[in-house]
């Protein structure tokens, strides 16, 4: 059971994107490139169940996701820990020892020990970022959705980061979706690299194919050229992140 | 016309926001001690401005009433009028519009804050009504809380006056507290909660309701504060009319039993 997109389409004043199919299979890695303002947040939000479709329908089964936004949406008010206790006790009713057992876990895992009892803004962005997709990974989730999981991240964190989630999936056999920008990245995480321009999802080739292919969009896309079809008003304010 | 219809757009969306709200299972294991932190603290927050307000309110009434019933020898009375004068109709307003000042503002700025940087939908992403959770301990915390403080300051507002009516103009305070029940009775006090209660939805279901679809960054958490607060008082004072009509209607049908 994986994901399945057919006819989807979003509309805020104006179509962001119509028509899109996709779909995922189980345990499959997806991702998602392309400019920015394109509707690639929009569209993981939707998948998500947190926007509607104004046309067409999105299946995914059962809605036990876990999410990462794209500016993490970290709770503020709550402390490192209590960001991991949380979900936990929502989401499959674990509290007391047992909660505080698993987060510990969680956070050595992403390398946020001795963190504990700080509050969101008192961490850096990486460690944000990564509070974020420990917080996305403790509900034990079958499906992830990752919003820009590198974005401003420097490379080496943002490698530590690509590993860990890679490593996290192939235990679990996790389907994902994620988005990224960051094209390495794209190769490192994804069976399958679609690029989302001008309202539609093109390619969905391997990372090789990806590398080789003569799709304009994509080519221009990976290799940051400026000439070509995604114009100055497709790539919005210096382009992709 | 645009305003017209914008303002009763704004009305709609805030009816469906608290009818979403009433029809939210309340579910105990999950909303009890939210509701009850929430009620200790806005009462504990708002207490100080409330008794503040509730001593002077009750002395600016001594003064007032007393200039009238001095002409008329008739100062034995200012007791029980000037407690009925703060039970039906100052007393709720002025609660309510300090609680709008204070906890209604903080309410829409938390919210609208949650909503903005997505950890209201990052909520819902984990199977959490964020209705359930984040909206329905504010908004009984804030309707009891109204109801408390008007009790309290029920009560401060009788001793302040008192006090105020035996030094500037003699009335033992025997005297004063004697005429409270002839002008109060449960009917009074009913209808004083109910206005109160009244408001205390007003003022919870604005600022939910605009924090909670607020949207486009700090300008629109600034935005949903400031509409926020306006609407509140907007419908507050509008409210005022339609309690105090429905309230006569109430106690003209009941004769007898009106304070
Ligand atoms: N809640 C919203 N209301 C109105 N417009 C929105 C909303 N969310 C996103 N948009 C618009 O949708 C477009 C796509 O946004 P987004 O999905 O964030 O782009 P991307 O993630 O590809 O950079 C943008 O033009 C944005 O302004
Ligand atoms: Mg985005």
């Amino acid at each position: 059971m994986g994901i399945t997109l057919s006819g989807v389409g979003k509309k805020f004043d104006r179509w962001i994107f119509r028509s899109l199919n996709l779909s995922v299979a189980d345990g499959e890695s997806v991702v998602i490139i392309g400019p920015s303002g394109q509707g690639k947040s929009v569209l993981l939000k939707m998948i998500a169940g947190l926007l509607p479709c104004d046309e067409g329908q999105i299946q995914v089964p059962a809605h036990h996701l876990g999410m990462l936004f794209q500016k993490n949406a970290l709770f503020d008010s709550l402390t490192v820990r209590e960001n991991l206790t949380f979900p936990l006790r929502e989401r499959l009713g674990i509290r007391g020892e047992k909660a505080e057992a698993l987060s510990k876990e969680m956070l050595s895992a992403v390398g946020l020990s001795g963190s504990e009892n700080l509050y969101p803004d008192e961490i850096s962005g990486g460690m944000q970022k990564r509070l974020g997709i420990a917080r996305a990974l403790i509900v034990d989730p079958e499906i992830l959705i990752f919003d820009e999981p590198t974005a401003g991240l420097d490379p080496i964190t943002s490698k530590k980061i690509a590993d860990l989630i890679r490593s996290l999936k192939a235990k679990k056999k996790l389907t994902s979706v994620t988005v990224t920008n960051d094209v390495h990245r794209a190769y490192q995480l994804g069976d399958r690299i679609f690029l989302l321009s001008q309202g539609r999802l093109l390619g969905g080739l391997s990372p090789e194919q990806t590398q080789k292919t003569e799709i304009p969009e994509i080519r221009q896309f990976i290799l940051g050229l400026k000439q070509g079809p995604l114009t100055e008003a497709t790539v919005e304010s210096g382009g992709p992140e | 016309m645009k305003v017209v219809s914008a303002i009763l757009n704004d009305v709609g969306g805030l009816a469906l926001f608290v009818k979403d709200v009433f029809q939210t299972g309340f579910r105990t294991e999950k909303n009890v001690k939210p509701i009850l932190d929430q009620i200790v603290d806005v009462t504990t927050r708002s207490f100080t401005t409330v008794a503040f307000a509730g001593v002077f309110v009750g002395a600016i009434l001594v003064l007032q009433f007393s200039l009238i019933l001095a002409k008329y020898d008739a100062q034995t009375f200012l007791g029980g009028l000037n407690t009925s004068a703060v039970v039906r109709e100052v007393g709720p307003l002025i609660i309510s519009f300090l609680l709008a000042g204070k906890v209604g503002a903080f309410t829409a700025a938390e919210l609208g804050t949650m909503r903005v940087t997505e950890q209201i939908d990052a909520i819902e992403c984990l199977g959490t009504n964020p209705i359930q959770y984040l909206i329905l301990p504010r908004f009984i915390g804030i309707v009891a809380s109204s109801l408390i403080l008007l009790m309290m300051s029920l009560m401060i507002s009788i001793l302040g006056s008192m006090m105020v009516a035996s030094v500037t103009y003699g009335i033992y305070p025997e005297q004063f507290l004697g005429s409270i029940p002839r002008f109060v009775s449960f009917g009074t006090l009913a209808a004083g909660m109910f206005k109160s209660a009244v408001y205390g939805i007003i003022v919870a279901g604005v600022a939910c309701y605009k924090g909670y679809t607020a949207s486009g960054g700090a300008r629109g958490v600034g935005r949903a504060v400031t509409q926020a607060a306006i609407l509140t008082n907007l419908y507050i004072v509008i409210a005022n009319f339609l309690t105090g009509q429905f309230l006569d209607v109430l106690s003209a049908l009941s004769k007898g039993n009106a304070g």
